[in-house]
């Protein structure tokens, strides 16, 4: 149990190494885990001045890690630094991490690339396309002003939060706040799958029949069936085939890249999907 | 600008741009109009630059690399498309080679994410050799190698060798149609990876009417994202009150 505290100098020095660290070395065993572990450095060397304690952070904050890295890591390292101000076992901390990585990935990136960059990128493009500077200058500043802000600030309250909550309610707050996020993150992530992943089938079926004495032609358009039995059908059979292969046989992402590109490839060269 | 000039100077803003993206995020520079108008910048024509980087962006509006999975490379499409777009004095050439670039390229982006590996696996050695000193200098001068040569390298050879390789290139595309059907289909389906990766770190089996919900409000009742979203904090909201309301009583 450690008792250090946190200057404004290191909570400055960590927040500089996520900016300019966040999703280094990023690959597909363990995501963002170097980049985030590289930022919480300064702070383990204040909370864990004993170097075996400290190794065992260390060590420990090495596993997977991912969330959206604008509306997401900022929050979450935020109270994690607060977690280790106040002496919190790891166990504790890889709980926060984990609890509230997922949810807080469906709500950012959501709101960050889904909403607000498509925002401001369809008026920047329409503007740059019409030969007007400003259009890419527009972008610049609305990104650059808000995401280097929206971190901060989630961050800062985060830490300043995780104070709050650990003294005055405990690792319950932590729970129901985890909840919480884990809720707004799956309905959210519920509506936006379908409205990312974009596969349609081209296909109609065409027969020949005789009514009366007189040949018809039917045209049945393929997607309007599938519409009408549930709208979305394609994106959302390849959301679960995806999942069914990571969760339940345990596949790893490369593997089900692999059989989403074949997939994928096949049926768009016949002219199954588009 | 002679051809290699402006290999390395594109290569290197690919490289710096893709960097953008890993961490600062300062103007977003891998989207297809940052990418783009900037290489106009470089090679003398900005104009053409916001031609082609907007007309990639709109096609590349919302795409983006939820919970990590590929997305085609629209940056370095960008970028290409800019160069002979500029060399070609024609803006639909350059075009025509920009998206095959793209899509082209998702394999080395999917190459590069795996490869990446080497990382954690030296930051784990560094971790138990109880050495943060090491691993932090892996992080400052190595940890973006793979990914920036994922952009530059690419770009670099394409503008160096040039305007015959890559005709060639897309020319064989416009010819074998299904090919291009084929690769098209691959970047609308895997995104869906992407979101299998994020359901697979959330608790869906304690929850799956929340993901139910989410997606009734947007398939059925189309309701905007936002919307969706605002409803989702008040659903979430009207939740805890009710369960922690029963438990306090």
């Amino acid at each position: 149990m450690t008792t250090a505290k946190i200057t404004r100098a290191d909570l400055w020095q960590t927040f500089v190494r996520y900016v300019f660290a966040a999703q280094l070395g990023w690959n597909y065993e363990r995501m963002q885990s170097v980049g985030y572990c590289y930022s919480m450095l300064p702070i383990f060397r204040k909370t864990h001045p004993d170097p075996e304690d400290f190794k065992e952070t260390f060590i420990t904050n090495l596993n997977f890690f991912n969330t959206n890295p604008i509306v997401g890591t900022p929050f979450i390292m935020g109270a994690h630094v607060a977690l280790e101000e106040a002496g919190e076992s790891l166990e504790a901390t890889e709980g926060l991490k984990v609890g509230l990585m997922g949810p807080l990935a469906g709500v950012g990136d959501t709101i960050v690339w889904g909403l607000y960059n498509s925002i401001i990128f369809s008026l920047g493009a329409n503007w740059g396309l019409q030969g007007n500077i400003f259009g890419p200058i527009f972008v610049a500043i609305m990104v650059f002003i808000p995401y280097n802000l929206v971190r901060w600030w989630q961050f800062s309250w985060a830490y300043k939060q995780g104070e709050n909550l650990i003294t005055s309610f405990g690792s319950g707050a932590i729970a129901r706040l985890t909840e919480l996020a884990t809720l707004i993150g799956l309905i959210v992530v519920g509506g936006f799958a379908p409205s990312i992943v974009s596969v349609t089938t081209p296909l109609t079926l065409t027969t020949n029949a005789t009514v009366n004495g007189t040949a018809a032609v039917t045209k049945v358009v393929v997607q309007d069936q599938l519409n009408a039995i549930l709208p979305y059908m394609l994106p959302v059979l390849f959301v679960i085939l995806a999942y069914w292969l990571l969760k339940n046989r345990g596949w790893n992402p490369v593997q089900v890249i692999g059989v989403l590109v074949l997939i994928g490839f096949v049926l768009g060269a016949l002219g199954i999907l588009i | 600008m002679s051809p290699i000039v402006a290999a390395v100077v594109l290569g290197l803003w690919a490289y710096i741009g893709f960097y953008d993206a890993l961490g600062p995020n300062f103007i977003q520079a891998y989207r297809p109009l940052m990418a783009g108008t900037v290489a106009g910048l470089f090679v003398g024509n900005v104009g053409m630059g916001m031609m082609i980087g907007g007309t990639l962006e709109l096609t590349a509006l919302g795409v983006y690399t939820y919970g990590g999975a590929t997305i085609p490379d629209y940056q370095s499409g960008a970028i290409l498309g800019t160069y002979f777009a500029v060399q070609t004095n024609s803006f639909t050439t350059g075009l025509a080679l920009a998206i095959p670039a793209a899509l082209l390229l998702t394999q080395v982006d999917i190459l590069n994410r795996f490869l990446n590996f080497v990382f954690v696996h030296r930051a784990d050695a560094y971790a138990q050799a109880n050495n943060p000193k090491g691993f932090e200098r892996m992080m400052v001068l190595y940890s973006h190698i793979i990914w920036g040569l994922s952009r530059g390298l690419p770009v670099f050879l394409a503008v160096a060798f040039g305007s015959p390789l890559v005709k060639a290139v897309s020319d064989f595309f416009n010819n074998y149609a299904w090919i291009n059907n084929g690769i098209k289909a691959v970047g609308g389906i895997i995104p869906a990876l992407g979101f299998a990766m994020l359901l697979k770190i959330m608790p869906v089996n304690k929850y799956p009417a929340a993901l139910i919900l989410g997606f009734v409000m947007f398939a059925y009742l189309k309701i905007p994202l936002l919307g969706i979203a605002i409803a989702a904090i008040a659903i979430a909201l009207i939740f805890q009150s009710l369960k922690y309301q029963r438990q306090e009583a």
